[in-house]
């Protein structure tokens, strides 16, 4: 008898055992602290995060502590997506902006925001990026990041250079160092396709196509890729063909770094998210803004909202992290992040200070500009193909192929029409 | 003794916690995935079963289909690839390994040859960027950002990983052949060439099936040197894109790109399916067939 039921019971034992194992790792919350987590993907800020933001905010709210968890900005996506698919996902949660989290938000990942306090201190146009469908805030807005060209002042000083205010006089700086031989004049390779979209097509573009008029009468459906403005943009980027360095079409974004940070490259085309990584072997260095398509004329500049932050719908300490993000629209976070971590910007409608001085250079260049987020993101990369990674791919003929703006722009709005219904 | 029903009840416990395990994680999800794929859960309604509806949308959609049949001609390219060049090269290695020329030093070059097998893809893809990167390595040209040259020159990185792989197999078939009939060939005056070719090649040939089999599933489910050197939506212009990444792309979402999982599910399918048909088949048609000796 004994004998028999032994290897079931041995089985049994096993079985038990890998059961209680999984659950002594739930949850370990003492009575008097709440700890809440807070998912995200921005890695490279761990440390600002950790030993600035953070303490500032547990000192002011004690009995709550807050833990980092950050993910690879890659990988991102699909993590927070199985977290949250299997009830493991953090308290409070970074948003992606525009077409993304309103999938979130549709599954049902966030709660509504609309009772939060802090939402006040934003702008419509400061929480669009994270509506849902029925209009309502999911997210407190964190940053946004803006777009330009970085260059090397002394390569400036030493060729005569002038800050180029029209496209013409841009286009003659990259000719005067390219015919000057002794500098590349764009560190820029087409190995990344998002870059060449992010940093260089929604920078250069938007003075075409005008900003918000042309990226919203696209989503209304008013507008074409196809029409001249957004042709000529297109055609704006693929006149800086000449100007790339040899062998571009290998060359990725953390090579077009070393090749301007070691003073190789005159000019770089980037985000401002950049700022720290752009100065760390101590160039003079400096930002101009995208240059008007003409003297004088209207100039336009990307300001991409970039970071959110919401309550996971499961999340089981509501009330701490509802507290945290009411800490997070309050401009006393806006003041010690924006100073601890240079090159994001905020969002809120008081103004605060920029002690990065290059920081402070872009945020200089949004004076007289007109503001518009990334032309491609918001309902046009809902569908498949998405505009967005469509985009990518499109940029990457036109600099290795030699496709022309006309066709490039014409497959955009041709796959566009495939399944895009107007929203207008 | 113990009678022979009690002893298939043994049996049987015995294989249960295995089983269990097997069931719960590789089983499991396999079945709910292909059932995913038969099903619309995007919509407002909730999950609708839709048939083929899913597999007719992936093969025949102007868009997705295109995207799928360029992620298929590639993953048969990185499988050919790696069957063309692997292979033989392996077969050199094996074959000076157990040949007389390098006795003393063999251990060492077994070794060093098959180090990068156990090196992480991420790092193996990152050493051969900078070896080929067009600013300060080897070649001006852009091995990687060209499109014709994109996909060999990761497969060749692939294969100088793995080609150890057919090399261990084959270097322990050629070594378990018994001595007393490589003495016996030699006696009959076969030289060193024509004693590989005629008396070791036909009696490690069963290897190669396997190896090519091997091969095949490893590359038709092969993702990480893709992602790890041109992440999810690889370029330039999907050139590289294999049908790991489509699937990763697709059901996890990229940046731009919304997740959908019975898309992707649909693409995990069709991949399960191109391996398990293959594989089959070369069970059935082939494995059988190819004559082994006994020694």
């Amino acid at each position: 008898m004994r004998s028999k039921l032994a290897p079931f019971a041995a089985v049994v034992v096993t079985a038990i055992g890998i059961s209680l194992a999984g659950c002594s790792a739930g949850s370990s919350d003492s009575g008097d602290t709440v700890t809440i987590t807070f998912g995200n993907w921005r890695t490279e800020d761990a440390a600002l995060w950790e030993e600035n933001v953070i303490p500032a905010f547990e000192e002011s709210h004690p009995g709550i502590k807050v833990v980092y968890q950050p993910t690879d900005t890659n990988d991102y996506n699909a993590a927070i997506q199985s977290q949250i698919e299997s009830g493991t996902g953090p308290d409070v949660i970074m948003c992606r902006p525009f077409d993304v989290n309103r999938a979130w938000i549709t599954d049902g990942y966030f709660d509504n925001l609309k009772g939060l306090t802090s939402i006040a201190n934003f702008t419509p146009t400061a929480l669009a990026a994270w509506q849902g469908a029925d209009g309502d805030p999911y997210c407190v807005p964190i940053a946004s990041v803006l777009a330009g060209f970085y260059y090397n002042t002394a390569i400036f000083d030493e060729l005569g250079l002038e800050v180029p205010t029209t496209m013409d006089e841009f286009t003659a700086v990259l000719k005067t160092i390219k015919d000057d031989g002794k500098y590349l004049p764009l560190a820029l390779g087409s190995a990344d396709g998002w870059q060449l979209s992010y940093n260089v097509l929604d920078s250069i573009g938007p003075n075409y196509w005008k900003g918000e008029d042309g990226r919203l009468g696209l989503i209304d459906g008013t507008k074409k890729m196809t029409d001249p403005d957004f042709v000529a943009a297109f055609q704006a980027f693929a006149d800086l063909k000449p100007y790339l360095p040899e062998g571009y079409q290998s060359i990725t974004y953390e090579d077009q770094m070393q090749l301007f940070t070691l003073g190789k490259a005159a000019i770089m085309a980037d985000g401002s998210w950049d700022v720290t990584a752009a100065s760390a072997t101590g160039l003079e260095l400096s930002v101009f803004a995208p240059p008007a398509v003409e003297s004088g004329g209207q100039r336009y500049l990307q300001e991409m909202p970039d970071q959110g932050v919401g309550l996971n719908a499961e999340s089981k300490n509501k009330a701490a992290a509802t507290e945290f993000l009411e800490w997070l629209g309050s401009t006393d976070f806006q003041k010690i992040y924006v100073d601890k971590v240079p090159g994001f910007f905020s969002m809120g409608t008081e103004p605060v200070e920029y002690t990065n001085p290059l920081a402070q250079k872009f945020a200089d260049l949004k004076v007289d500009a007109l503001l518009t987020p990334r032309l491609q993101l918001d309902r046009l990369s809902a569908g498949s193909p998405p505009l967005d990674d469509n985009t990518w791919a499109v940029l990457q003929t036109i600099l290795n192929d030699g496709v022309s703006a006309e066709d490039a722009t014409n497959k955009l709005q041709t796959d566009l029409d495939s399944w895009y219904v107007p929203a207008g | 003794m113990i009678r022979a029903g009690a002893r298939y009840r043994l049996l049987a416990l015995f294989v249960l916690p295995a089983l269990v395990v097997y069931v719960a994680f590789s089983v499991y999800p396999l079945i709910s995935s292909v059932v995913l794929s038969f099903f619309d859960s995007d919509g407002p309604s909730g999950s609708i079963f839709i048939g083929l509806d899913n597999y007719v949308h992936l093969f025949v959609d102007p868009y997705t289909s295109e995207r799928f049949w360029n992620a298929l001609l590639n993953s048969a390219e990185f499988f050919g690839i790696h069957l063309l060049v692997e292979v033989p090269i392996g077969l050199l290695m094996a074959a000076l390994l157990t040949s007389n020329t390098i006795r003393r030093s063999r251990g060492v070059y077994r070794t060093l040859l098959f180090i990068p097998a156990t090196l992480s893809v991420v790092i193996v893809g990152f050493v051969w960027r900078l070896i080929i990167n067009p600013l300060f390595g080897v070649v001006k040209f852009p091995l990687l950002g060209d499109a014709a040259t994109a996909l060999p020159t990761i497969s060749l990185m692939s294969v100088w990983q793995y080609v150890g792989i057919p090399m261990i197999f084959l270097y322990t078939a050629l070594i378990a052949i018994p001595d007393d009939i490589l003495e016996a060939s030699r006696i009959d005056g076969a030289r060193a060439w024509q004693q590989f070719w005629r008396i070791k090649f036909p009696l490690i040939l069963p290897q190669f099936g396997l190896i090519a089999i091997l091969t095949y599933i490893w590359t038709f489910n092969g993702f990480d040197i893709v992602y790890a050197l041109n992440g999810s939506a690889p370029g330039p212009n999907y050139a590289t894109d294999i049908l790991g990444t489509l699937f990763y792309r697709t059901f996890f979402g990229s940046s731009g790109q919304v997740a959908d999982l019975d898309l992707g599910a649909t693409i995990a399918s069709v991949i399960f399916f191109i391996i398990l048909i293959v594989t089959a088949a070369y069970f059935v048609v082939l494995q059988r067939r190819l004559k082994t000796y006994e020694l």
